[in-house]
């Protein structure tokens, strides 16, 4: 997919667990800039970046990094940074010892200075004593970010690593990884919102149930996702009569009586649907009592995708 | 310019003593906590407490040998290493840490060795020098030396080998405590011969360089023994760093 020289090659990689199968026949390459793995939790995001780090072994398949094993070759884990997905930290260090001891054994000549720079790029002071413990979720994971990007690596892999931050911390690394992807570094970033990969990249390689279900701009994965059918449940005492109407207006294509209240329809464009139901409520005098969107999760846009 | 903003050299392979040190400062900081000194100072206490009964024995010195053989390497030894050793690494797999060691280039052998080594640098001072103070306490100062010889070398090879269990077993202590219990106090007595596959069995030799005592428990000579408990120790090492370089890291 990159156009670019490929940094990370997965071919043909599967991965699993006795009978569960985590990671299931994927082959991506991905080049400079940001790009954005994108799936629901248990989709084998994780499991593949274990792989694309060297921490697992892939059970069928290479994966290989900047032409390197990166299980085999100890020498290529100096040009990854790895955030990974898991909340711990090592909790009698601070913040500084912590990012150091990251430095210090990835060879670098000044730790400390490396440390205190880290950390400042990722908004945080390097002075402050306090043990990690001590941090709130949101100051641990920009911790992570620090040790990860301390020595400066070409590969960044980040798992998740928008998590537990404030809106405001989240557009600071959200600006940060798009930096170092502008920088020619290679920046796979992890997510299961939609949302917030849309603001990372324009790369997305999207992987459902440990398979790769599309991969290529996130524009045309979003124009698709827009495109699809939505299904929402409405419960109400006029049932019948609603569907009659939405039906007429044009804006359900489709509709399905679920015992006398509940209703579900399908339409094409969501937005619409809910300024008509409203007014249509009101004309045929049926009580409105519940509206609810059906498969707009990210499993639904994603079982969407996949049938596609 | 870095990625960090900060004029870092370029990354290279961090010199063997710089990543060493550094991994074993981490272990030992995590070794050291309150309830751990406190727990294996309190079983040292005993030993002493032992001691100074036993000079009221009839023969101090055997007495003292006596104590130390199956209080001091049966007991006190074996599970304050088990408990640091498993906990070394078994700590970082639990707590899903490992990965941020791992991913360096550093050769794998440095972690289990900086384990053993953190490991043999809080029990030694916390179980050999108790047991040597229960031979003086004793008025037994000739067994004082062995003790601690025998004591310090022990704490060797079981650190090699509970490192290894923390990197094999997901409840290492409770495989380590049945390895103690049944293997080395029960099994190391039930059979002559037995001893010789036992770590209290080569400790408690070397408790036989003090003159006039006899050995309850005794593998071969002293002179062996300095050789096979090093030799258990390098075993177990060699076995997490095995494990250690084909094991998926969660």
């Amino acid at each position: 997919m990159s156009a670019v020289e490929p940094r990370v090659v997965a071919e043909n990689v599967s991965k699993w667990f006795g009978a569960l199968v985590a990671v299931s026949d994927v082959t991506f390459d991905v080049g400079a800039g940001v790009t954005a793995l994108l799936g629901p939790n248990g989709a084998g995001k994780s499991t593949m970046f274990r792989m694309l780090c060297g921490l697992a072994r892939p059970s069928k398949g290479t994966v290989r990094v900047l032409g390197r094993d990166p299980r085999a070759d100890t020498g290529v884990t100096r040009m990854i940074g790895l955030v990974p997905q898991q909340e711990s930290v090592f909790e009698p260090l601070t913040a500084r010892q912590f990012v150091a001891l990251s430095a210090r054994l990835h060879g670098l000549r000044d730790p400390e200075a490396a440390a205190g720079a880290a950390l400042e790029q990722v908004g945080l002071d390097p002075s402050d004593r306090r043990r990690l413990p001590a941090y709130s979720k949101g100051m641990r994971q920009r911790v992570k970010v620090a040790q990860a990007i301390v020595h400066d690596p070409a590969i960044l892999v980040l798992d998740e690593p928008l998590t537990g931050l404030d809106p405001r911390q989240r557009a600071e690394l959200v600006a940060l990884f798009r930096r170092l992807g502008s920088e020619g570094r290679c920046v796979i970033v992890s997510s299961h919102v939609l949302d917030e990969v849309e603001r990372l990249g324009s790369q997305v390689l999207v992987m459902s149930q440990g398979r790769l279900a599309a991969a290529g701009d996130f524009r045309e994965l979003r124009a698709l996702m827009d495109d699809r059918p939505m299904r929402i449940r409405v419960r109400t005492d006029r049932p019948r009569e609603l569907a009659g109407a939405l039906l007429e207006r044009g804006t359900a294509v489709g509709v399905r009586l679920d015992g006398d209240e509940v209703l579900e329809l399908d339409t094409r464009d969501a937005r619409a649907l809910a300024h008509a139901l409203a007014p249509v409520a009101r004309d045929r005098k049926a009580r409105l009592y519940e509206v609810n969107p059906l498969d707009a999760d990210l499993e639904g846009v994603f079982r969407y995708v996949v049938e596609r | 310019m870095s990625a960090t903003g900060a004029a870092v050299a370029a990354p290279t392979r961090p010199a063997p003593l710089t990543s060493f040190l550094a991994l074993y400062r981490l272990l030992l900081r995590a070794q050291i906590t309150v309830p751990r000194l406190l727990g294996i100072a309190a079983l040292g206490a005993i030993a002493v407490l032992i001691g100074v009964f036993a000079r009221w024995h009839d023969d101090p010195a055997q007495a003292a040998t006596d104590a130390v053989s199956s209080f001091g390497l049966g007991i006190l030894v074996p599970l304050a290493t088990l408990w640091l050793g498993t906990s070394a690494i078994g700590d970082l797999v639990e707590d899903r840490l490992l990965v941020y060691l791992w991913l360096k280039p550093v050769a794998r052998w440095q972690l289990p060795a900086a384990a053993v080594l953190a490991t043999v640098t809080v029990v030694v001072p916390l179980t050999a020098l108790p047991l040597a103070a229960s031979a003086v306490a004793a008025g037994a100062s000739d067994v004082a030396m062995a003790a601690l010889l025998a004591a310090a070398l022990a704490a060797l090879a079981y650190a090699g080998l509970f490192v290894a269990a923390g990197l094999w077993f997901r409840r290492a202590v409770w495989w380590g405590l049945a390895f103690v219990l049944l293997w080395e106090n029960v099994v190391a007595y039930a059979a002559a011969g037995a001893a010789r596959f036992t770590v209290i069995g080569w400790a408690s030799s070397i408790l036989g360089l003090a003159p006039d005592v006899e050995v309850t428990l005794d593998a071969g000579s002293a002179g062996a023994a300095f050789v096979v408990l090093p030799a258990i120790a390098v075993a177990g090492w060699l076995i997490a760093t095995w494990r250690y370089r084909r094991n998926d890291i969660d």
